[in-house]
């Protein structure tokens, strides 16, 4: 019986590993082989040569090589932030609103807000290119009828990277809003009777219920937002190619335009993996976080 | 929430239930705007789209920049590319999914935690880590500016095999060892009793890898290199702002995104239960 149960495994998991080995972990490793390499993408991998740490050296170093990555690592690290700084508290926030009891739609709500989520982010890039338009769009109008003056959004500089991570909050946090649902339906009932009972109003409820509770639902919603916000790529690739001065240049963008279209195979793959290794970091540093104080 | 906590909380004032109702609103108009603006822009005169302060309204609805969309890149093929490259990837994702699935939930073989972490680890890893090597070994398989191309490197998913695992873990032993008695090969048994048995698990998935590979972008721009023929309509439609750049160009932008919205939005629509459902199911399950 074991034996036919290896051989049937064998035959149910051959396709899936196949696939996933050669598609994602061979590149993975191929990627960490040729970070050591000079290599340039439009040659077979066999005249790729050792170049021990020369790649990090150059992306870290003082030439515009070393300052381009440099902007980009800052770049994405402060759109990842402000993006989970953002839809983490908006997800709980819309989360409550779609799950109370007291006024009806928060189905509704659910639709209209995850809807967003099923939308190409190339067309979210079209059409908030449009809505951040200064003089024909909408935004500046809106902000004009409560006295607010035209933004530059996109054009300056100062506002650029700050107009995609809003764009990219617009697209996800129907998502997480729908993870956060999920959390909430698993807080027993019980807990908030007893609290009521007790006298603790709405406010003590959230800090002392619901917010521990959720803790675990934000953790994965947390890592979730910071994959997915290291991965922008359309806004930046079709509207602002990086710019104005940099601005917008995130490690995605910038990967690949090293990588794939400048060829320079070695010099990407040094970027990818220090891309793999702060996300390591980050999710690491996150779990043991959350973990010290599940402790306390 | 249980049917007590629903009536202690109903004890709200009516003030901060039109407080409530207020937010929920302001949220949904926020979050509906853009896309309403989309297809309202898109159906505006040249003329209207240019003029500030902006049009809200299109005073005469027009189909013109619908016309002028198919005049500036082949929808139709597009459309049909982004078809076959989302059907033809679902179905593969389907196939290895549950087949993988059924093994790691039904079968104690060794080694089967640490395979199913390396797999799962998979699920964290942004594409661009793995894309400039993938590029270069697509094309040496010859498959690089075609279809296949984008298709076949997506055919297996960590996620899908996660969440068929979770789903199929939950179909009884008994059901299965009772088939066995009978016969029945593994894979009639997949077939026609562990499948059926997560039917709404399955069409969750499906309806996700559908959209996600319908709307999905930098794979393959890397990898058709510029064949405009087996361009998916996400792709076309950055040819749309690269038309007439300057010039009067937002009615056909909005139009090209309408109809690259449309599929994913309709199925969305029709199908959000079970949207909802695995994404619930995947994030409580885990």
């Amino acid at each position: 019986m074991a034996k036919a149960f290896r051989a049937s495994a064998g035959i149910m998991l051959a396709p899936a590993v196949t696939l996933i080995g050669v598609f994602v972990l061979v590149p993975m490793l191929l990627t960490i082989w040729l970070c050591f390499q000079d290599w340039s993408t439009q040659t077979p991998f066999s005249e790729a040569s050792f170049v021990g740490l020369g790649n990090f050296q150059e992306i870290f170093g003082s030439t515009s090589v070393g300052r381009d990555f440099k902007t980009a690592l800052l770049n994405t690290t402060i759109y990842t932030a402000l993006s989970v700084v953002l839809i983490l508290p908006l997800s709980v926030v819309f989360g409550l609103l779609v799950y109370q009891r007291d006024v009806a739609g928060g189905t509704a709500l659910r639709t209209v807000l995850f809807s967003t989520y099923m939308v190409p982010m190339i067309a979210v890039a079209l059409v908030w290119s449009k809505l951040y338009s200064p003089s024909e769009g909408p935004l500046n109008q809106m902000l004009g009828l409560v006295g607010i003056g035209p933004q530059p959004w996109l054009s300056s500089p100062r506002s650029a990277l700050v107009s995609i991570v809003l764009l990219n909050v617009w697209q996800q946090v129907g998502y997480f809003t729908v993870l956060a649902i999920a959390g909430l339906t698993q807080i027993p009932g019980s807990l908030y009777e007893a609290a009521t009972l007790d006298g603790a109003n709405g406010r003590e409820q959230f800090r002392f219920i619901t917010f521990p509770l959720l803790r675990r639902t934000l953790l994965f919603s947390a890592v979730i937002a910071i994959i997915n916000a290291v991965q922008v790529f359309e806004p930046v690739a079709l509207i602002t190619q990086g710019g104005p001065v940099g601005s917008t240049n995130v490690l995605t963008y910038h990967i690949r335009r090293v990588g794939i279209e400048r060829a320079q195979g070695g010099l990407g793959s040094a970027m990818a993996v220090m891309l793999m290794l702060s996300l390591m970091v980050c999710v690491s540093a996150l779990f043991a976080f959350v973990n010290r104080k599940d402790s306390e | 929430m249980s049917a007590a906590t629903r009536s202690l909380a109903r004890k709200r004032p009516s003030g901060s239930k039109a407080l409530l109702a207020t937010a929920m609103l302001l949220v949904a108009v926020v979050s509906a705007f853009p896309l309403a603006w989309m297809v309202l822009s898109s159906l505006k005169t040249p003329a209207e789209t240019m003029q500030v302060p902006p049009v809200w309204i299109p005073r005469m609805p027009t189909l013109e920049a619908y016309e002028k969309v198919a005049g500036v890149i082949n929808v139709g093929r597009s459309m049909w590319n982004s078809l076959v490259i989302a059907s033809v990837t679902t179905a593969g994702i389907l196939v290895t999914s549950i087949m993988a699935g059924y093994a790691f939930a039904k079968y104690p073989f060794r080694g089967r935690s640490l395979l199913f972490s390396v797999l799962i680890a998979t699920m964290f890893l942004p594409p661009i880590v793995t894309l400039i090597p993938l590029y270069r070994m697509v094309g040496s398989l010859g498959l690089s500016a075609s279809l296949a191309g984008i298709i076949v490197p997506n055919l297996a998913n960590a996620f899908g095999i996660f969440l068929m695992r979770q789903f199929i873990a939950g179909v009884p032993d008994d059901l299965i060892d009772a088939a066995r008695m009978d016969g029945a090969s593994e894979l009639l048994i997949l077939y026609k009793i562990v499948a059926p048995s997560v039917a709404p698990a399955i069409a969750a998935l499906a309806l996700f890898a559908f959209v996600y590979h319908w709307n999905s972008y930098l794979w393959p721009l890397t990898v058709l290199q510029g064949n405009a023929d087996a361009y998916p309509i996400v792709i076309s439609l950055s040819r749309l702002l690269s038309y007439n750049r300057g010039a009067v160009n937002t009615g056909l932008v909005m139009a090209g995104a309408t109809l690259a919205v449309l599929p994913p939005l309709v199925l969305f629509v029709f199908l959000q239960r079970f949207f909802v459902d695995s994404i619930v199911g995947s994030a409580i399950k885990g």
